[in-house]
């Protein structure tokens, strides 16, 4: 039994074939796939990899999804916080079926959603009925979209926070109270400090699903070139017109903005363990 | 008085966790709040900190009502037992955040934090995040935040819970030493008697949310007045002792004690005894012991501990030996603890299976006057269903006793003796039965309907004054052991011509004597009427209610609350007779540990 | 001894507090719980209790009629037989991966972990696309699937590695913190005590993990029946051959034919209603989410 970088001897079994199979099938399905999107893109003239991703189109493109994931992730921040709060530390009839539902949005399939969410904030909608007449048209404009993917990542906000607020100790809170600070400023200077991080976390994985998103939101963006259409539906355009060097561009950045994601929330975990650290 | 909490009881679901406490905590004291945990003690802090709200009762500091104010507005200091600093914080900040309230400027604020971490040792630590100090570090700075706006009142709830024992010993030091500097009045909850002895100026032991005694700690551990306190305090060797006009004695020898209630009209009865391990002396011959003799026997166990060696004595079963009571008992295993110095293991080296003769040097007598049970049914087979009865069974785990069996079949002969309570079915035939045992020496009878739950409220009622004290002085005992309210039950017959004043008086009287004698709170109700009549229809009120019964007269027993006692599905009843010969003149002696209780 | 501890029980017990009854603690609290409910009615009941009144909007009968489209039969029956492929197959790779890492330590551990998360992190339509490279006309092994006459795209492979890759995480990282945290003490005693691998796997580590298992194993369902994006990439939407469920629902949406649309939508629903109710039950059960 002699495996590179193991630390110590470990009587279980199955580590070579374990770690084979799992190196092997992370290659064939995601790895392989990836790389191939990267070199197709790689294998593109400079210029004319620059000319794509830079393009008129691809740049409103880039604000529309940049900005109005941006703006919902912002709206889940605060009502993701209200929920968690309401969750968390307020006994209310239904508390544990809206405990529940909270998940909804990873369940229902982004399709379903998309038409769902158009036909209650369309014109003539049960929402949109009572918007348009203040002059708020939501359906097939930017703040649909923002709508749409306000919906999909609620769950992310509030499934971070809420544990965040639940550990938030209880003593802690008591003991400012005992030293004479009101509710707010406990609210103010223990609570909202000590949640930060997580409330971080859940913005940035809400951010960066609703950057990727296309399902819930092709329904309800109208998608008007340069006017409402997202990233992604200019890939499957562009792939549409067989452009594959075209949408693999585009799909290049996406990737990136995808990895500077995933570091951004590891770098926020890693953040939130070091305030918080607990030594014993 | 410094803090002072007038009756407070605390409910969650309605079950009290906090049940009728009054204490008095005097100005510079440090009071310690002892009891195992689930007894309501660290309730009872929070309480006093305003953390959480009270049912009943009143909370003052220094002479403020604080009931109805809020945490903030109380000027307390608390510390916590998982430090609860504020992680985000440096310690300034922390030890600041009390001033930062209210609003100190700068310099000062810098000035008193400097002042803190100088107490408690932390100098020079001020920029530090409490995840970089050891637990020991943080507790001191959590007691230095507790203290920053010079509070009244310093409460510590479990503070050494998260340390460990070498940490914990030197924290104990430094807050008695910063509690002394700043003579602030101090509470600490803990469970550890240790702690509590190392600490206390004045020590208070809870239990199922009653505060069960208060005293010094050297008078609680060698003068205890409850069971619980006796065993809760150190280990403890309960001892069934018999008192009689001689005095205390196991078997036929009669030996000194200490406590002991003085005797009522002669009548011989059962007492328990406590007998601490270190107070056994271990010797080969009766002739050697210089103390009592209590009981012979076989050295079962013997553990090296460094500084004491303990031994587990398992008693001879002779007549004249000293009856064992607790668990150990329970199992058949009449074994008694005893601890030795090393001076004393030298004297007198045993090895297992050694026999030797057991002596007391010092004994103390509990005033509780329920010391066992025995249940009574016409063949033993029915008596030791009654023994099952689940009322029967938590009270005696509870009371740390034990259970006998007696046959008493068709009530008739010159039975032996009977000594504790005696427990007996509910039903038609109980009226009988309890006068036939009273008159051949039952001075308590405890009537179980079946499968009777644990009482939520007991009512107390006597029919004549010169029973009171002793049926306030087993309601009390009882009451130490169930988590139920007591109501003291008043009743006026109809039409009386004295008036109101009188049935008022002496319930009032009741009640303080009640408080002040045996450290039980309860309520007081007046009813007009017919005695039996009310009292059912007291005890009709609402579920799990119990009564206790004090009568003078035996046939009472069998005439007057015959019907009482038939009802179905009926109340356990826990009658108290006294003769009325035994005279109300020896009631006012009353003995030194019931003071401290 | 630290006071209650969940949230009913905090809220009975700050309410019990001095100064807490107070009337504007409890207008913030209707306050806070009133714009919750509100944003979640909004954005999480009425369009799900939209789908449903759309579906049956011209009565039962339209909407019974809607699933016996030959079409919409095949889209239904092209969903099952994906999610009947990808499920096991990202299973078994779950519990193996979990294995892997839970049990052993080895060097580039964390960077595996991250690079088994990835997928979430991408864009379903990039999902699609690196397949659509892969195997498209223009692909890397397209012209050798060409001669050889095996459709990967725009057929039913496509759709399988593309719903396998969008899943590929949701077992092993519901896994893989669990069994760090149970520790391998028990499957250590195992061991020593003559058991085999797999006994030791099927005996001790599986009732273990049962309940993590169960929920790796519905929220992948619920995801591969319903991916969109990644699956619109690569199917080609050949009706009645290579939609899937939500893919048909776009068509039918776009075809104006609302009923059929918000009908197969309805099942879909369903379907996330049934996961929730799981997941649910599973959470009761006594697992809890790392």
């Amino acid at each position: 039994m002699k495996n590179a970088g193991r630390r110590e001897p470990n009587v279980i079994p199955g580590f070579g074939i374990t770690l084979g199979f799992t190196t092997f099938f992370l290659c064939a399905i995601v790895l392989l796939p990836l790389s191939a999107l990267v070199l197709k893109a790689a294998g593109m003239d400079f210029a004319r990899f620059m000319d794509v991703i830079t393009s008129p189109r691809a740049i409103a493109s880039y604000k529309l999804s940049f900005g109005a994931s941006m703006v919902a992730a912002g709206v889940n921040m605060v009502f993701g916080f209200a929920i968690a709060w309401s969750l968390v530390r307020y006994d209310f009839p239904g508390r544990k079926f809206v405990d529940a539902i909270i998940d909804m949005p990873f369940a229902l399939p982004t399709a379903v959603s998309g038409i769902a969410l158009t036909t209650v904030f369309a014109g003539n909608g049960w929402i949109g009925q009572y918007l348009e007449p203040l002059g708020i048209q939501v359906a097939y404009n930017w703040i649909g979209i923002t709508v749409a993917l306000t919906l999909i990542g609620m769950p992310f906000v509030v499934r971070t926070v809420q544990p965040a607020l639940a550990e938030v100790q209880r003593d802690l809170e008591d003991a400012a109270e005992t030293l004479g600070a009101g509710r707010f400023y406990v609210f103010r200077r223990i609570i909202v400090p000590t949640v930060l991080p997580a409330l971080l976390t859940g913005f940035t994985l809400a951010f960066a699903r609703a950057v990727g998103e296309y399902g819930s939101v092709i329904f309800i963006a109208g998608n008007m070139p340069m006017k409402t259409e997202i990233t992604p539906l200019l890939i499957v355009i562009r792939l549409e017109e067989f452009d594959y060097a075209g949408a693999a561009a585009l799909g290049c950045v996406m990737l990136a903005i995808s990895f500077v994601m995933l570091l951004a929330i590891n770098l926020l975990q890693v953040w939130g363990r070091k305030r918080m650290m607990v030594s014993r | 008085m410094s803090i002072a909490l007038d009756q407070v009881t605390k409910r969650y679901q309605d079950q009290p966790v906090v049940n009728d406490v009054s204490i008095e905590v005097g100005e510079g004291e440090f009071f310690v709040l002892l009891g195992p945990s689930g007894s309501g003690k660290s309730t009872l802090l929070r309480a006093i900190a305003g953390l959480t709200g009270i049912d009943h009762g009143r909370i003052s500091l220094h002479g403020r009502d604080v009931t109805h104010v809020r945490a903030r507005d109380r000027g307390v200091g608390l510390v916590f037992q998982n430090y609860a600093l504020f992680r985000h914080m440096t310690v300034a900040d922390n030890i600041e955040f009390a001033l930062r309230v209210r609003r100190m400027k700068a310099a000062e604020r810098r000035a008193r934090r400097k002042e803190l971490l100088q107490l408690v040792a932390l100098e020079g630590m001020d920029e530090r995040l409490p995840g970089q100090l050891s637990g020991g570090q943080q507790q001191r700075v959590a007691v230095a935040r507790a203290l920053a706006h010079k509070p009244q009142v310093l409460l510590l709830d479990e503070p050494f819970g998260a340390l460990d024992a070498k940490i914990r010993e030197e924290l104990r030091r430094t807050i008695r030493a910063v509690q002394r500097e700043l003579g602030i009045t101090t509470v600490l909850v803990t469970h550890d008697q240790e702690e509590a002895f190392a600490l206390a100026d004045t020590i208070g032991v809870m239990n199922h949310g009653r505060l069960l005694e208060v005293g010094n700690p050297n008078d609680l551990y060698t003068q205890p007045a409850t069971r619980f306190v006796a065993t809760f305090l150190g280990a403890a060797n309960l001892l069934l002792a018999r008192q009689s006009v001689d005095g205390i004695r196991f078997g036929a020898t009669p030996l000194s004690a200490e406590g002991a209630e003085p005797l009522q009209g002669g009548r011989e009865h059962e007492v328990v005894a406590v007998l601490r391990p270190e107070e056994v002396e271990v010797g080969t011959a009766r002739e050697d012991l210089s103390s009592d003799f209590i009981a012979r026997g076989a050295v079962e166990e013997i553990v090296f501990t460094g500084a004491l060696e303990r031994l587990r004595v398992r008693l001879l079963d002779e007549p004249s030996a000293a009856q064992l009571l607790g668990a150990g008992s329970a199992s058949g295993d009449p074994l008694i603890e005893i601890t030795r110095t090393q001076p004393q293991r030298r004297e007198l080296p045993l090895l297992a299976g050694a026999q030797v003769a057991l002596g007391a040097r010092r004994l103390h007598v509990l005033p509780t006057p329920i010391s066992s049970f025995l249940a009574c049914a016409p063949t033993e087979a029915e008596a030791a269903e009654i023994a099952r009865e689940p009322l029967l069974e938590s009270l005696s785990t509870r009371m740390k006793t034990r259970v006998s069996l007696r046959a008493i079949d068709g009530l008739a002969g010159t039975p032996a003796p009977f000594a504790g309570v005696a427990a007996i079915t509910a039903g038609s035939q109980a009226s009988e039965t309890v006068e036939w045992l009273m008159r051949h020496g039952a001075g308590e009878v405890l009537v179980l309907p079946k499968n009777a739950p644990s009482p939520a409220r007991v009512f107390i009622h006597w029919t004549d004054e010169a029973v009171r004290r002793a049926t306030l002085a087993v309601s009390a005992s009882l009451l130490r052991h169930v988590s139920a309210e007591a109501v003291y039950l008043g009743i006026v017959p109809e039409g009386d011509a004295t008036g109101r004043g009188t049935p008022m008086r002496k319930l009032l009287d009741a009640r303080s004597e009640a408080q002040q004698s045996h450290g039980l709170e309860m309520r007081t109700e007046l009813a007009i009427g017919e005695t039996v009549t009310e009292i059912t229809r007291n005890l009709s009120t609402g579920s799990s209610q119990m009564l206790v019964l004090g009568i003078t007269d035996i046939t009472q027993a069998g005439t007057a609350y015959r019907t009482l006692l038939a009802a179905q599905p009926g109340w356990p009843v826990l009658i108290v007779y006294r003769s009325k010969d035994w005279g109300p003149g020896r009631q006012a002696a009353r003995s030194a540990p019931e003071i401290a209780a | 001894m630290a006071g209650p501890s969940n949230a009913g029980e905090i809220a009975a017990e700050l309410s019990t507090r001095p100064g807490h009854r107070s009337l504007g603690a409890s207008l913030v609290r209707w306050l806070v719980i009133g714009v919750s409910l509100v944003f979640l009615g909004a954005l999480l009941a009425a369009p799900l209790a939209a789908v449903f009144a759309m579906a049956i909007e011209k009565g039962w009968t339209a909407y019974f009629s809607s699933f016996a489209d030959p079409d919409t039969r095949a889209a239904i029956r092209l969903t099952l037989l994906t999610a009947a492929i990808v499920v096991p197959v990202n299973t078994v790779f779950g519990i193996t991966a979990a294995w892997c890492i839970a049990k052993f330590e080895f060097r580039g551990k964390s960077f595996l972990i991250t690079m088994i998360d990835l997928p979430l992190a991408v864009s379903p339509v990039v999902s699609g696309l690196i397949y659509v490279l892969l195997f498209g006309l223009n692909g890397w092994f397209g012209a050798w699937l060409m001669e050889n006459e095996i459709s990967i795209v725009y057929a039913l492979p496509g759709i399988v590695l593309a719903t396998m890759f969008v899943t590929f995480p949701y077992v092993a990282r519901e896994l893989i913190p669990l069994m760090q945290q149970l520790g391998n003490d028990e499957e250590e005693a195992a061991i020593t005590l003559g058991a085999g691998g797999w006994f030791t796997f099927f005996r001790v580590t599986l009732p273990k993990i049962r309940w993590g298992l169960v929920y790796g194993i519905i929220l992948c369902n619920a995801r591969a029946m319903g991916e969109f994006g990644a699956v619109s990439v690569v199917s080609g939407n050949i009706r009645g051959l290579t939609t899937t469920m939500p893919l048909h629902i776009e068509i039918l949406y776009n075809e104006y034919n609302f009923v059929g649309a918000f009908a197969v939508a309805s099942m879909l629903s369903l379907l996330a209603v049934v996961t929730l109710i799981i997941k649910t039950l599973v959470e009761r059960s006594g697992y809890r989410r790392r």
